[in-house]
């Protein structure tokens, strides 16, 4: 299948900062892409030169296998971290509006805006200024402009950021919904919950450079089953010990990483002689525990 | 372009459905009316009755000269000129010949007290070196002061006269004022009188300043609404920084010239009472054709220059206050040429007038005020068109170039090393 997104090395400094350092990745068609990646890591520089908001320094940028041009915009969705809508604009002018800067017609942005309306409990607003609707009326205002236009790749800068929990539920069914039509859908975000639960691929990025890109299965996979969640009563003194690589107590429940090597039923039998344990899972390593591991190396 | 069109149209149909535009365009003609016809109306409330001055001096003939003046004005010495529209009932006049500091500290009072209006002092010595002093509570009654003025000058003339053995109505013909009717010539054909032009020139020179500069401030508190709604970033997802900063130049000017065009239609609509209201100050007021086209072409060009600066300003900060400070270069050249606009109004053809005219940021005043007071060459025309497009084509690839990198740019405003990265920065 082809490449929705490839970056080709694209570069950007601003001053003498590097915000994206000759970044190359592949968004396959299809399936939901996660940019992870702490605050400040080139996450939004990065989508903004996908879509032309602002030019790489160096690289080129391609769109569904051809070299980036503003006619593709049109089958592209943005919804930037940084939204808004003009606050005294009436909720379906302003949606007509946005349609038709993306190619629609009046007529059909007309009609799909009122159909998204529909679907979206927004019917009884859509003559109210957007001034008048509540933030998290607003928000869905918002994902609709994105989608009006039926686009094929859906950009998604830190899309549950702000967002009230129906409506991130909502939004995040949208997505899986558009996922099944084959639409592909890329979205930055740094919380890591939300990537495990969504995503297919990742690219993991930090100081502008891609640490780790591929398919989220596979780099669990890579990690191996060396994680170790337990809960237990007493004191089974594990922190220190030769089996165990690291050692994180959540509170209610522990959890490490065996030493390459290190068997994990030794570790259970060490454990049992000193406490009682009430829970021990052998897992693959959480997001979380590779993102902070692999941005931890390359700092 | 189709995109630039939607900007303009979105633009355009918000403002003009506004109920901001709408109270305005029907207020500023209602405020000019009442600018027009209140102080007309005010002068004729403003008679107070007879002024009360007491003629004090040595001389007896002369204070009795004066005081003889004062009560009987000589026919056509002021009457049926415009600005006696507002003149006194006359005047009560006492004379007192023994000037004394007494009377001096006395009369003071009295005028302080309000039991006359004020005193002439008329002393051999000032008059010698042609002097004299007038005391009252108002002195800022120009018609008073005017008509003491004239009546000490003229017993004076008449004292002088007389001693060199003229009298009686010899003396009245040869006092008697030239009326000078001043006229402009337009393309060698005589036009409407030098008030009327110096009236109307002034009044649509006011109304264009205005309007470059609220259009031109509206277009930067527009982006700077838009950089706090942030609603810039969705858009630059289908549409470039230019064709956005091109759309909302378009857009409010074409809202711009609407309102003058509403304007122009309750003027033409409306003028004739007010006219005929103001007919002593605006005797035959008629604005040429031309005039109004120039208004037109002088006013778009003057918004497109100020509005690109005005762009740039808002793309670089994020609140009206920090705009205020921030606004002194595109109010200065502005408010400069609004200084400028009495010198070149009075000497036109100057080559000071022509050279300061020809300069851009000052051509939408000056270069108007020398067109509706007299004809400039053509070619000068030309020229300062042609300035005035290379220099608003030069700003805005500069402001273009700061708009697109200052709306993304949220926080603190730039300094001015990194406002010259921003102009170099690629694509």
């Amino acid at each position: 299948m082809a490449n929705a997104v490839e970056l080709r090395g694209i570069h950007k400094t601003f001053d003498h900062f590097v915000a994206v350092d000759h970044l190359s990745i592949n968004i396959r068609e299809g399936g939901v892409y996660g940019l992870l990646g702490p605050n400040g890591a080139g996450k939004t520089s990065s989508i903004r030169m996908m879509i032309g908001i602002i030019m790489p320094d160096e690289g080129e940028v391609w769109l569904f296998g051809e070299k980036f041009h503003r006619k593709q915009l049109q089958r592209v969705g943005y919804l930037p971290e940084e939204r808004g809508l003009y606050k005294r604009m009436k909720v379906l002018d302003h949606l007509v509006f946005l349609g038709r800067l993306h190619g629609l017609t009046e007529h059909e942005a007309r009609k799909r805006s009122l159909a998204w309306c529909e679907r979206l409990q927004l019917s009884e607003w859509t003559h109210k200024k957007v001034e008048e609707l509540s933030k998290g009326m607003q928000q869905k205002v918002q994902f609709i402009a994105a989608l009006l236009h039926n686009p094929d790749l859906i950009i998604m800068d830190e899309p549950f950021a702000g967002l009230d929990p129906a409506n991130a539920v909502m939004l995040k069914d949208v997505l899986l919904e558009l996922k099944k039509e084959g639409k592909t859908i890329l979205f930055s975000t740094h919380r890591m919950d939300q990537v495990e639960r969504l995503c297919d691929a990742i690219c993991l990025i930090d100081h502008g450079r891609a640490l780790l890109e591929g398919d989220l299965k596979k780099i669990k996979a890579s990690y191996g089953t060396n994680h170790v969640q337990m809960q237990y009563e007493g004191d089974p003194q594990l922190e220190g010990s030769d089996l165990v690589q690291s050692f994180n107590n959540y509170g209610n429940y522990v959890e490490l990483r065996l030493k390459p090597g290190a068997d994990a039923q030794q570790l259970l039998r060490t454990a049992a002689d000193r406490a009682r344990i009430s829970r021990f899972e052998l897992l693959e390593p959480s997001l979380e525990e590779i993102f902070i591991d692999v941005v931890g190396r390359n700092a | 372009m189709h995109n630039v069109w939607l900007v303009v149209h979105r633009e355009y149909l918000e403002r003009i459905r506004s109920k901001t535009f709408i109270l305005f365009t029907l207020l500023m003609p209602a405020l000019l009316a009442a600018g027009v016809l209140v102080p007309t109306k005010l002068s004729e409330f403003k008679s107070v009755g007879a002024q009360r001055i007491v003629v004090v001096s040595a001389d007896p003939d002369l204070a009795n000269a004066v005081r003889q003046e004062l009560l009987a004005p000589p026919p056509g010495s002021t009457a049926g000129s415009p600005a006696e529209l507002g003149a006194n009932d006359g005047f009560v006049v006492q004379v007192i010949t023994t000037p004394s500091d007494d009377l001096r500290e006395t009369l003071r009072q009295h005028v302080s007290a309000g039991i006359i209006d004020g005193f002439l002092w008329l002393n051999a010595d000032d008059l010698a070196h042609h002097k004299a002093s007038y005391s009252a509570k108002d002195v800022a009654d120009f018609e008073t002061n005017r008509a003491v003025r004239s009546a000490v000058r003229t017993a004076l003339v008449k004292q002088h006269l007389a001693q060199k053995g003229m009298t009686g109505p010899q003396v009245e013909t040869l006092l008697t004022p030239v009326e000078l009717k001043t006229v402009h010539i337009t393309k060698g054909r005589e036009g409407a009188s030098g008030m009327a032009v110096f009236m109307t020139g002034f009044f649509m020179v006011m109304l264009l300043y205005v309007n470059v500069l609220v259009y031109g401030i509206s277009v930067m508190r527009s982006i700077i609404e838009e950089k706090n709604s942030r609603i810039l970033e969705v858009l630059l997802s289908s549409v470039t920084a230019k064709e956005l900063l091109a759309g909302k130049i378009l857009g409010v000017g074409a809202v711009g010239l609407t309102q003058i065009a509403i304007w122009l239609i309750i003027g033409a609509v409306f003028s004739t009472p007010g006219i005929v209201a103001a007919k002593p100050y605006l005797s035959d007021v008629h604005i040429p054709v031309t005039a109004i086209a120039l208004f037109g072409v002088f006013f778009l060009l003057g918004y497109f220059l100020y509005s690109t600066m005005y762009a740039a300003l808002g793309a670089m900060v994020n609140t009206d206050h920090e705009a205020q400070q921030m606004q002194w270069p595109a109010l200065l050249p502005i408010l400069l040429a609004i200084f400028l606009a009495n010198p070149v109004m009075q000497h036109p053809d100057s080559q000071m007038a022509v050279w300061l005219s020809l300069v851009p940021f000052f051509a939408p005043i000056l270069m108007f005020i020398r067109v509706m007071v007299e004809t400039p060459p053509v070619w000068q025309l030309v020229l300062c068109f042609a300035l005035m497009l290379a220099t608003i084509y030069g700003l805005l690839a500069l402001s273009s170039r700061i708009y697109r990198i200052g709306i993304l740019m949220y926080g603190k405003r730039p300094t001015l090393p990194e406002l010259r990265r921003w102009l170099k920065y690629a694509g």
